[in-house]
């Protein structure tokens, strides 16, 4: 009998290290003394099967355990949904008045909940963070109404805009790099064509696209950021301006007149597109940083692994959107930003408790502790910056991403971070439309203005 | 005897409760709350105020919303056509004394309408695929390279596009309900039809279709009920594009709900839809009738 009883525990002190080794193993989080006992609600969509090769989500996910295990008296329900869904679950919760404890918030719906008072001011709470002086203050641009910050810059801050091309196949075509003018991109496109592949693969179909990864920076090309700027805070400026509809035309030119892009454009989504860059039949993409990160895992996955290409893989570079003839802007700029951050339902600060536990869950998530772990396995940024990330221990293609990303481009906002969806929506439709050439962009502009009248 | 066994009144009462409780709590009380809703301006969130008719007035004004309902009457027509249409020629196939097999080729038929909307979107999405797709490789195969092109970035050809694989889909539904309505007339009339020598068009104009005419009027009226809604293997295959080439009423409802965060507008749209839907029901409906009771007169 007592031998069992010894056995049993030192099996149960086995386990039990084995757990605390484990935890140890994980993202060190601070763990704070809370008061708070009971369910703590949390909404994300870094679901498993996004953070594989996606750092943001794979870091997310990793201290938000961390987090869970660091206080055993506080019940974390999670609500994982995929990202399409998210956004489309949260804006229901939210017309329902029915938000969860602790969520993600896009900008563009910032200052309209905040204006219905459905999340908590947190600009007190953030300045009096112990990592307030890490924080890179630009990201919280997005989720400020006036003065009042509402939430705290969550996942890694990535280009929405980056163009990732093959130097082998450029090479053939006579360019060392990738071309920085959309003339020299024409005329290479010549070469491509004869040789049956597509210049740069795009995918449209999800009509977010053309927005995000495409205008939102050739826009800024022509009307600089004061532009923008003013239709952030209603300076004046509108979408009917000339540089703005200047920036349409040109995208319009440059998807129907040329044959740079794949025909089914208007068609196909971003991950259809980027496998086009994957298989070889495109020689460049233009995408988002998620998809930067799926082509670099996918090429420069193990050996056994199904799509993996090491030499295509080390032939990657990025470049930034080529330069129009007629714009006079910032010709290296890529937009950049954090697209959502971590805000707390404004009914939680009813119970003051739980109020300290969500916004020490949001501090964490946010904090130095995922900071350093996607800067140390992934080489990305997030709000809290890492001092010295040593790039050493990375192979060259993420440093390269890491120093086109962080260093050697000039940023612009990414669009659809402010503002409201009810004008993007309308601007995205239209958009399509413009890019098959059966709407001008003028009319696209009149819409657009007519939206942003109507509801911001 | 009968009464006996039969049990009481109030037990009756209260099991039928059970279902027209559900139904009241699931399509009832929406509905009513979607009227109430759409007279509100109310984008999101606790606050609402009241606009009286504006959101009606922005409706019956709204080019898109009048483009969309013009899709679904283009989706009903042609459903009504091909579904009804072809499910009734099949069945006359399948009726016929020639044909072998009778329950396998009930069975296929069937099959695609167990589907799910979504996966059958997918799978034609990968038909029209402009560089994968089944019908891009044929025209190369047989040397017209040059009618190759991104069919669902085709707006004119875009409607039709998202229809063929509806009328795929429910025509073997459509086929096993006007089976069993074939299967209740006697098939001493058809003798007696072919005595006198009718020939099979003569046999089902005069004889199949005055006999199931009732039948035919509940596909008709399910077929365009359906279409009206029609909403997932087109979010699926277009998400109403190339721009709103191929927008039906729910999925501008649905965007102007959740994408715009419009939930005031959104709800005066699907009050819309309600409408519109009952309208064109009724008028088919008042339609058939005249015309069927114009022929037996």
């Amino acid at each position: 009998m007592k031998k069992r009883q010894v056995i049993s525990t030192v099996l149960a002190t086995a386990m039990v290290a084995s757990l605390g080794m484990t935890a140890s193993a994980a993202t060190d989080v601070a763990a704070n003394e809370l008061a708070y006992t009971g369910d703590l609600e949390i909404m994300h969509y870094s679901t498993s099967e996004e953070s594989e090769g996606n750092g943001g989500s794979d870091g997310f996910r990793t201290v938000l355990a961390a987090w869970d295990e660091a206080h055993p008296d506080i019940n974390l329900v999670q609500n994982v949904l995929a990202n399409a869904e998210y956004k489309t679950q949260i804006a229901t919760l939210a017309a329902a008045d029915d938000l969860p404890d602790v969520f993600l918030l896009q900008g563009m719906n910032t200052k309209d909940w905040a204006k219905q008072g459905l999340i908590y001011d947190l600009t007190d709470t953030i300045k009096a963070s112990p990592y307030y002086a890490d924080y890179n203050e630009g990201y919280f641009t997005p989720f400020t109404d006036g003065d009042s910050i509402y939430g705290y810059p969550a996942l890694t801050g990535g280009t929405c805009t980056v163009v990732i091309y093959d130097k082998a196949m450029w090479a053939e075509a006579g360019y060392d790099t990738f071309p920085s003018t959309w003339e020299d991109v024409e005329k290479a496109s010549e070469y491509f064509n004869e040789q049956g592949i597509t210049t740069v693969a795009f995918g449209n179909g999800g009509k977010w696209q053309a927005n995000s990864c495409f205008l939102s920076t050739l826009g800024n090309r022509y009307t600089g950021p004061d532009w923008f700027l003013s239709m952030i805070n209603k300076g004046g400026a509108a979408f009917t301006d000339e540089a703005f509809v200047k920036a349409l035309a040109e995208t319009q030119r440059l998807f129907t007149e040329t044959s740079i892009f794949n025909e089914d454009y208007n068609v196909v989504t971003n991950e259809d597109a980027r496998e086009y860059f994957i298989s070889g039949d495109a020689a460049a993409f233009i995408g988002g940083n998620w998809d930067e990160s799926y082509i670099a895992a996918t090429l420069g996955g193990t050996e056994e692994e199904e799509g993996t290409d090491v030499e295509k893989f080390n032939n990657m570079g990025f470049a930034v959107l080529p330069q129009p003839a007629d714009a006079t802007e910032a010709p290296t700029s890529q937009n950049i930003g954090l697209g959502y951050a971590i805000a707390i339902n404004a009914k939680v600060a009813e119970d003051p408790d739980k109020l300290a536990a969500a916004i020490d869950l949001a501090q964490e998530i946010t904090g130095p502790a995922f900071a350093s772990y996607v800067a140390e396995k992934y080489a990305l940024g997030g709000l809290t910056k890492v001092a010295d990330v040593d790039l050493s221990s990375f192979d060259p293609i993420t440093q390269a991403f890491y120093n086109w990303s962080y260093v050697d481009t000039e940023t612009c906002e990414i669009y659809d971070s402010y503002i409201t969806n009810a004008v993007w929506d309308v601007l995205n439709t239209d958009l399509q439309t413009m890019m098959n050439g059966e709407m001008s962009p003028e009319d696209v502009a009149a819409n657009a203005q007519a939206a942003y009248e109507a509801n911001y | 005897m009968l009464n006996a066994i039969k049990p009481k009144n109030r037990t009756i009462v209260m099991y039928l409760l059970i279902p027209v409780a559900m139904f009241v709590f699931t399509v009832f009380v929406p509905l009513v709350t979607a009227l109430v809703y759409s007279f509100f301006e109310w984008k999101g969130g606790p606050q609402k105020t009241f606009n009286g008719l504006d959101n009606y007035i922005r409706l019956f004004n709204d080019a898109t919303f009048w483009e969309a309902f013009g899709h679904n009457i283009y989706l009903v027509v042609a459903c009504i056509i091909g579904q009804i249409g072809i499910a009734f020629v099949l069945v006359l196939m399948i009726n016929s004394k020639l044909v072998k097999f009778k329950t396998i080729h009930r069975t296929f038929g069937f099959f695609p309408s167990t589907i799910a909307a979504v996966c059958i979107g997918l799978i034609w999405n990968m038909i029209y695929h402009n560089k994968y797709g089944i019908i891009n490789w044929f025209l190369e195969a047989i040397g017209r390279k040059d009618l190759c092109q991104v069919w669902l970035n085709n707006t004119d050809l875009v409607m039709l596009l998202v229809t063929i694989p509806l009328i795929w889909q429910y025509i073997g539904y459509y086929m096993v309900i006007i089976l069993s309505a074939i299967a209740g007339i006697s098939t001493e009339i058809f003798e007696s039809a072919e005595i006198d020598g009718a020939n099979g068009f003569q046999k089902a104009l005069y004889i199949t279709l005055p006999l199931i005419k009732n039948t035919m009027l509940v596909c008709i009226t399910l077929c365009i009920a359906g279409n009206m809604k029609a909403f997932d293997n087109i979010f699926v295959m277009t998400k109403g594009g190339p721009g709103t080439a191929s927008m039906v009423m729910a999925m501008y409802g649905y965007q102007v709900s959740f994408n715009q965060s419009n939930m005031g507008y959104g709800s005066c749209i699907s009050v819309g839809i309600f409408v519109l839907s009952l309208l064109v029901i009724g008028g088919s409906q008042a339609l058939i009738k005249y015309i069927t009771r114009e022929k037996e007169a």
